[in-house]
């Protein structure tokens, strides 16, 4: 694979096969076939790879005993590396580079959303509609060793707006936890504020039906991109088709939704109106454990998969796992956008860390004090509501994706009267350190350098020789150290 | 062996879902509480599913179940 054949290759996959392939022939996935036991064996392995965030595979489990013939992948987004061939970049690109990659890509393609009928729809190829057992298409495993039972931490569900349900636009697909419960039955944790929320209270309210699909091992890009907060009524195949710049191929499910024809599995399902079930817990991405709670319960009506199909999961927990960098970049990328539409002076957003609980915002200064007005906004973005907790603001000239650069700012740029607290604000319930779930502070660091009419001003820095020349010199040096290893 | 006793709320009556085979022999079970829907392997590790050794942190009151607040109320 050469390094000019990677965009149109990224561009080429329509299926979580086709993206395992490419992994494959980039060194960038392994298969796992001495025999493994479901617990603790799989999540110690998924574990063990998460620590490299830059460069872990992908890993196909193929001999989980007790589920002989089936295929488990996990990781499949879980390193930088993974995320950066799927963006048709090469092994080694920056996160910087990754960011600004896909906040490059804003309006620029159309959606290209092809129809396959069903009876040729791949992931229609088994069928299953009586004497249904999940247990028996998926190889699950408990993911923490306290969750409440087996889980789908990897699902994306898609539904139409019970209340509109011959509108397109209005169908949503999101990421969902899925807690098995009993051979054709799952319980599914939304908010209100989540679309699926939305859906179930007002199919509750109205009393009418609300049917779903369940895709499981789907097209890489629909991971990353589903998982935005874009507005309700734009559909997030076309987003996630206009973001890779490549067609999507869609179907219908056993009970009338728009499908990924290329997924593995689709587990159709119906919500039972106005039942709750105890659900969780279930180990977070803050690295704690949610709550038990009583959620929605769905009833599974029929279920297709692919021939030999492969289950895919996720390894989520205290950090760093594959959660972060599946979501880590698309939680940024539209942050940045929304805050230059004010603040044009705003150069990068990572909101890597804890979807976004902590992020660091770089701005160019347009006088004393701006980066505090900029956090503010930020704030009050969609994503900003409830998850970003403390805000580093930087200048433009430290590397938010940097964190030595950030301590550096830190050490040299806040006085400890340059943050902002504000107390009792919204919270995302699971984040612990809430005062109660749901409602917590907020902090803002001021770590940009002084202007006028502060009386400090800024300090006569010392400005060491940077760009492509110093970037070739230590790539040069990396080269010669791993040569004198050979 | 394979006990009925929910590791979790310690209710008895737990129900078989599935059971893993290899080779043709039965290799674990798949069990759930119908009282606090905890569902475990039988092949876990004890600290995950015995309710002798077990984390206390993680326990279910079954004889409180009100106390879990219900999601999505209109
Ligand atoms: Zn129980």
């Amino acid at each position: 694979m050469t390094m000019n054949d990677l965009p149109n290759r990224a561009r080429s996959i329509s299926s979580l096969r086709d993206f395992l392939e490419l992994l494959e022939d980039a060194g960038q996935a392994i298969t796992w076939s001495d025999a493994v036991m479901p617990e603790p064996g799989v999540r110690n392995i998924a574990v063990a790879a998460s620590r490299d965030a830059n460069g872990a595979p992908a890993i196909v489990f193929d001999n989980i005993t007790g589920y002989p013939g089936k295929r488990l992948a996990v990781g499949v987004h879980g390193s930088w590396d993974n995320i950066a061939l799927l963006l048709g970049r090469p092994k080694g690109t920056t996160i910087r580079e990754l960011f600004f990659e896909i906040a490059g890509r804003w309006g620029d393609q159309e959606a290209q959303i092809s129809f396959v009928p069903e009876a040729q729809a791949p992931v229609h190829e088994c069928r299953i509609e009586q004497d249904i057992n999940l247990y028996d298409v998926l190889p699950v495993y408990r993911i923490n060793e306290y969750d409440g039972g087996f889980y789908i931490g990897k699902a994306s569900v898609a539904s139409r707006d019970p209340l509109d349900p011959d509108n397109f636009g209005k169908q949503n697909v999101g990421i969902y936890r899925l807690q098995i419960q009993g051979p054709d039955s799952f319980t599914l944790m939304t908010i209100p504020s989540h679309d699926m929320g939305r859906q179930i209270m007002a199919a509750e309210r109205e009393g009418v039906p609300l049917k779903i699909a369940v895709m499981l091992g789907n097209h890489p890009g629909l991971a990353v991109f589903a998982a935005t907060p874009i507005g309700y009524e734009e559909s997030e195949y076309s987003y996630a088709s206009a973001m890779m710049g490549a067609p999507i191929r869609l179907t219908k499910s056993g009970n009338g939704i728009d499908i990924l024809a290329d997924s593995e599995i689709v587990i159709e399902a119906e919500l039972q109106l106005g039942e709750r079930e105890l659900e969780g817990p279930f180990g977070e991405f803050p690295g704690s454990y949610s709550g038990v709670r009583k959620a929605p319960i769905f009833k599974v009506t029929a279920v297709s998969h692919r021939r030999d199909p492969i289950f895919e999961n996720i390894y989520i927990g205290r950090g760093w796992t594959e959660h972060d960098t599946l979501i880590g970049l698309h939680t940024s990328a539209p942050i940045y956008a929304q805050l230059r539409q004010s603040f044009p002076e705003v150069t990068a957003v990572n909101a890597l860390y804890q979807h976004g609980l902590t992020g660091i915002i770089s701005v160019k200064n347009r006088m004393a004090g701006f980066a505090k007005t900029v956090a503010l906004r930020a704030l009050s973005t969609p994503h900003g509501v409830m998850y970003l907790k403390n805000l580093i603001m930087v200048d433009a000239d430290v590397d938010p994706f940097d964190l030595n650069q950030v301590m550096w700012a830190l050490s040299t740029r806040t006085r400890a009267d340059d943050i902002i607290v504000l107390p009792n604000m919204p919270a995302v319930p699971i984040d612990p350190s809430a005062v109660v779930p749901g409602k917590g502070h907020r902090l803002i660091i001021d770590a940009t350098s002084y202007l006028p009419p502060d009386p400090v001003g800024e300090a006569h820095l010392v400005t060491p020789p940077t760009g492509d020349e110093i970037d070739a010199l230590s790539k040069r040096i990396r080269e010669m150290q791993l040569g004198a290893l050979s | 062996m394979t006990t009925t006793v929910c590791g979790r709320c310690k209710s008895s009556g737990a129900v078989t879902d599935h059971q893993g085979r290899q080779d043709g022999a039965v290799v674990w079970t798949i069990l759930r509480c119908p009282t606090c829907n905890f569902s475990w392997r039988d092949s876990e590790p004890a600290r995950a599913i015995d309710p002798a050794v077990r984390s206390a942190d993680f326990a279910v009151d079954a004889g409180d179940l009100q106390r879990y607040p219900k999601i999505l109320q209109q």
